[in-house]
């Protein structure tokens, strides 16, 4: 056994999964207060990046600007899918939701594909790039800063979620809609809310994941692995989407390296199915009752 | 009787003076869009060259083209439409996947030749695929053009594969180390990535553990080359990185940021920007088009060319235009002169055309300059 | 004009067809399906073939996603198994292409079976991923797997029969809408048996129906094994109009059309898995034909087909689920009143 190379491995693995713990926390944000899945997330993640890019290489502005710019326009894209078609679905059931959600998806990378043309684009470099190492064992430097980030922006949002207003009215809309309404409590401004942060977050998440591997329409395949973290989680659960991200990133590496890089999706899904077998409601998910 | 004669003669005159129809699948849109749009540019531009000359003994070649979006049921619709609203002679498809779903229903109608985009070793077997043809090496082929150059330059290299979990990842990687053992070459890892995977440190810790002097990319335009480069390069791997025809795009090679220095690959045609020697095509690309044109635009450019000399060669011996009558004719061209396209005169013995050159990336000059001879197999 | 049918017997009642209208529009029908490939060219024969089997599969999911209510991402990977069984038996034993349909239906129904296992435990969403799931393995062991060639998939020859090649369009015509049009006939017939009705009661509500005494597990696994037995059938007749199956053939994305198809259409009822899917199937061949038209003044009007067609096709399954759940069925019933009421009813 090689151990510094399975330390590599690892590392690799959690810093991917840190990523996919970042884009799972934006999903978990939409459905525990809205209760929709949002499958789009992975293509509001490939917007993020492509605006990026767009706002760099199209508009000139530099790196720093464009950052907030894009998470702006994430956050905008957020409340105008709610208003316009997460809205009207209210009361529908949960699968034609979640079919809004597909039928958006391709809308957007449409719309990418429409705007930017389908070819694979790099974003401009702005991650340091001097190799790191952490003992003997390297750690490629954008997977490691952008995990760095991205578990800032986690602990950012596990703090808003829990000490600021905004956060506990979603909270409290989560835990029961009726209550929370009764105590004044604008609902309908926390769905705004959360769809407005989830997809700020996701746009973040879109320009890391761009700087790593570049970008391109089909990136919103990511969003699929997305889903098997929060499955695996459970679908209300912050703290699930953390440990789910990390341990689907770790999965998907080991499977890599060490049975083949065919075997990375065949062991994430065969992990879910085994999952939903076991524990449908995911490791830290809530178990609802259902009564006739 | 008077009548049906006449209309018979009729009939001739009019075979005479009828358009060739250029039918084609081609993925103007898509994952495989960067190559389509030059390729539809390519043909366009090589037929409006013999329309303008007056065409093949009076006739023009009109060329069909519909998107298919790299999709192998929307090529197979596209075929089916253009062929049934046009008497097609030449056909150029999209994928690997059509070549071998369309073969059939080709043979069948054997009134046609084709070729296209895949260089997939499987086409390039006269029994099997007898109305199809390569513009070009068939990636085995380039395998052991890039591998022959690597045993010359440090013989008893290592070298490693690395490609996608594709049909065209998967090509010539079987054939490729049975070759590299004959030419004396160790491969010492194989490296498969998923379709659409981005971040691949974890494949690039494995590159690195094997350590080869030479690591070969197939079955990828660009994405993960580039990252894996600049990871592979960032721990300080000295192993050269070397491409097949798709990746070899100057545009695309130079989107490769810093990773692109030093990228090598094999290419059968000569860039755009190519000066050296005579030229008469390139120089007429270059006045028809200033600006530069992709190694796709070449391929559908010298497919076009070879089509049409097949056409040439059938109609001068005064054959009727049939699919295995144009591939006969297509066989015969031998030491043939492409106006420097190609960088050697060629021959078509088989169904494809063994030729090509490693060029390496300057950073300096931005382009993609020859490291090599022409290298033919088989000679 | 018509207002009312008068209904003597339980028998008349059930009848799938109440009126002799009905039957001689249906007649009319037929005649017209039969009389189309001598009129029309060969490419809208091809796309006559390519709708019936899009039917057929979108008839499937129905059963499942619209009569038994449990949503599947995982048809095109089942029509997958039936392409396959058929691919490998016809060159590997060479049987006839009824046999291979068949068992191209019964080896796909019963992987269906398999994994609907996880249906009795998780439903809704987390059934639908199950399926995502479930055909991301399918595609894997289609990949990987020598029986099935690799990567490099499987050719296969034309269909026989009585020792003529069943090599075109034209000829596969008669094999596939026939086909089609049974397996349409035997969807719309079994939800007038106990076990469609059994579907019916699952998909209303599961838990009464247990109550009601209508085993769970069973009826969902039987809703899992018709439902694949059509997406097998559908993914043989697949397989015999390409020739070539290969894992690239079934993306997820194409289990996306399928439920599409049936939104669109409008979910548990048979007309709608018709008009979805032949809708669905005619929307891209028409944007073809706009972006036709407007070449000459806008020359790269042809790069912008495929984007423009995956909005549109994102754009319809959000249209109709916003302003017109029950789907196009739901229209057509509209347009039929109108004129059954006609001149009443303005």
């Amino acid at each position: 056994m090689d151990w510094l190379y399975l330390t590599e491995v690892a590392l690799a693995g959690l810093g991917a999964g840190a990523l996919y713990a970042l884009t799972g926390v934006a999903f978990v944000l939409i459905y525990k207060a809205t209760r929709v899945v949002n499958l789009a997330i992975g293509e509001i993640l490939m917007l993020g990046g492509y605006v990026f890019f767009g706002l760099v290489a199209g508009a000139g502005l530099s790196i720093w600007a464009a950052i907030p710019l894009t998470i702006l326009a994430g956050a905008a894209l957020g409340v105008l899918v709610e208003r316009t078609l997460i809205r009207p679905m209210l009361g529908e059931s949960p699968i034609s939701v979640f079919m809004v959600t597909i039928g958006l998806g391709s809308i957007l990378a449409g719309i990418v594909e429409l705007a930017w043309g389908a070819d694979p684009l790099r974003l401009p470099e702005f991650i340091p790039n001097t190799p790191i190492f952490l003992g003997e064992a390297y750690v490629a430097p954008k997977v490691a800063y952008g995990a760095i980030i991205a578990a800032l922006l986690i602990a950012g949002a596990v703090v808003a979620l829990r000490f600021s207003r905004g956060g506990v009215a979603l909270r409290a809309t989560a835990r029961d809609q009726g209550a929370a309404y009764s105590m004044g409590i604008d609902v309908g401004r926390v769905f705004s809310l959360s769809w407005m942060a989830a997809c700020a977050t996701a746009a973040g998440a879109g320009v890391i994941v761009g700087a790593i591997g570049g970008i391109s329409p089909t990136m919103g395949i990511f969003g699929l692995s997305v889903l098997v973290v929060v499955i695996v989680g459970g679908l209300d659960s912050v703290a699930g989407a953390l440990v789910g991200g990390l341990l689907i990133g770790l999965v998907e590496a080991l499977a890599g390296s060490f049975l083949g890089g065919e075997y990375k999706l065949l062991a994430t899904f065969s992990l879910l199915i085994l999952i939903l077998m076991i524990r449908p409601y995911g490791i830290f998910g809530t178990h609802e009752i259902e009564r006739l | 009787m008077a009548g049906l004669t006449l209309g018979a003669v009729d009939a001739r005159a009019q075979a005479q003076n009828e358009e060739i129809v250029l039918g084609g699948s081609i993925p103007l849109t898509g994952v495989f869009a960067f190559a389509g749009v030059g390729i539809h540019a390519g043909i366009q531009d090589y037929l409006k060259i013999v329309n303008d000359a007056g065409g093949i003994k009076g006739r023009k070649i009109k060329y069909v083209a519909e998107d298919t979006g790299y999709k192998v049921d929307a090529s197979v619709a596209a075929f089916n439409k253009i062929t049934g609203q046009n008497k097609v002679s030449l056909y150029y498809g999209d994928s690997t996947g059509f070549a071998k779903t369309i073969n059939p229903e080709l043979e069948r109608k054997g009134t046609m030749i084709m070729a296209g985009a895949s260089f997939a070793s499987e086409l390039n077997d006269p029994k099997k695929f007898p109305l199809q043809f390569l513009p070009g090496p068939d990636y085995t082929e380039m395998f052991g053009i890039l591998m022959r150059h690597i045993a010359k330059e440090k013989p008893g290299a290592s070298i490693a594969f690395v490609y996608s979990d594709t049909e065209f990842g998967r090509d010539p990687i079987a054939p490729g180390e049975k070759l590299a053992t004959e030419l004396g070459l160790k491969v010492v890892e194989k490296i498969v990535t998923p379709p659409g995977s981005v971040d691949v440190s974890t494949e690039v810790l494995k590159l690195r553990r094997a350590r080869p002097d030479y690591t070969i990319f197939h079955g990828y335009v660009l994405a993960p080359i580039p990252e894996f480069i600049q990871q592979a390069k960032q721990m300080g791997m000295q192993s050269r990185f070397m491409g097949t025809f798709w990746s070899m795009d100057n545009s695309m090679v130079e989107k490769m940021g810093e990773a692109a220095d030093g990228f090598m690959g094999v290419m059968p045609y000569r860039y755009y920007y190519d000066k050296e020697g005579t030229a008469p095509m390139l120089d007429k690309i270059r006045q028809m088009r200033p600006e530069y044109q992709s190694t796709a635009y070449m391929q559908g450019f010298v497919t076009a060319m070879l089509m049409t000399e097949a056409v040439k060669r059938t109609l001068d011996a005064s054959k009727e235009l049939t699919g295995a009558n144009l591939k006969a004719s297509l066989n015969t061209i031998k030491d043939f002169d492409t106006g420097g396209i190609f960088g050697v005169p060629i021959s078509i013995p088989g169904n494809s055309v063994p030729v090509g050159r490693i060029y390496r990336f300057d950073a300096k000059q931005k382009q993609m300059l020859p490291a090599s001879d022409w290298i033919q197999l088989g000679k | 004009m018509r207002i009312g049918t008068i209904k003597l017997s339980y028998a008349t009642d059930e009848a799938l067809f109440d009126t002799r209208v009905q039957w001689v529009w249906l007649g009319l029908l037929a005649l017209g399906l039969m009389i189309f490939p001598f009129v029309a060219g060969p490419y809208w024969v091809y796309l006559a073939c390519l709708v019936a089997i899009n039917v057929a599969s979108a008839t499937g999911l129905n059963i499942l996603t619209g009569y038994t209510g449990l949503v599947s991402l995982g048809q095109a990977a089942f029509m997958g198994v039936g392409a396959y069984t058929v691919a490998v038996l016809e060159t590997r034993v060479g049987t006839p292409f009824f046999i291979n349909l068949l068992l191209a239906g019964g080896m796909t129904a019963a992987v269906g079976v398999v994994f609907g296992i996880p249906s009795l435990r998780v439903k809704g969403l987390y059934l639908a991923i199950a399926t995502i799931a479930a055909s991301m393995i399918l595609h894997f062991v289609f990949a990987h797997w020598p029986l099935t060639g690799g990567t490099r998939g499987l050719s296969m020859p034309p269909a026989g029969f009585l020792g003529i090649a069943l090599d075109q369009p034209q000829k596969l015509y008669w094999l596939i809408i026939p086909v089609t049009a049974l397996m349409v006939l035997g969807a719309a017939n079994l939800f007038r048996t106990r076990v469609g009705r059994a579907f019916i009661a699952v998909r209303d509500r599961d838990i009464s129906a247990e109550v009601l005494g209508i085993p769970l597990l069973q009826t969902k696994l039987t809703s899992f094994a018709l439902s694949s037995f059509y997406a097998g059938v559908a993914g043989g007749m697949w397989a015999y109009f390409f020739r070539v199956v290969t894992p690239e053939s079934f993306p997820l994305i194409n289990s996306i059309f399928y439920l599409a198809a049936i939104i669109v259409g409008g979910m548990g009822t048979i007309l709608g898995g018709i008009l979805g899917a032949t809708f669905m199937t005619l929307v891209p061949e028409i944007l073809k034909l706009v972006v036709g038209w407007i070449t000459p003044w806008m020359p790269d009007a042809l790069s912008l087909l495929a984007p423009i067609r995956t909005i549109v096709f994102g754009a319809l399954i959000v249209g109709f689920l916003i302003f017109e759940p029950q789907g196009l069925a739901e229209i057509w019933q509209r347009i039929r009143r109108f004129f059954h009421l006609w001149p009443f009813r303005t």
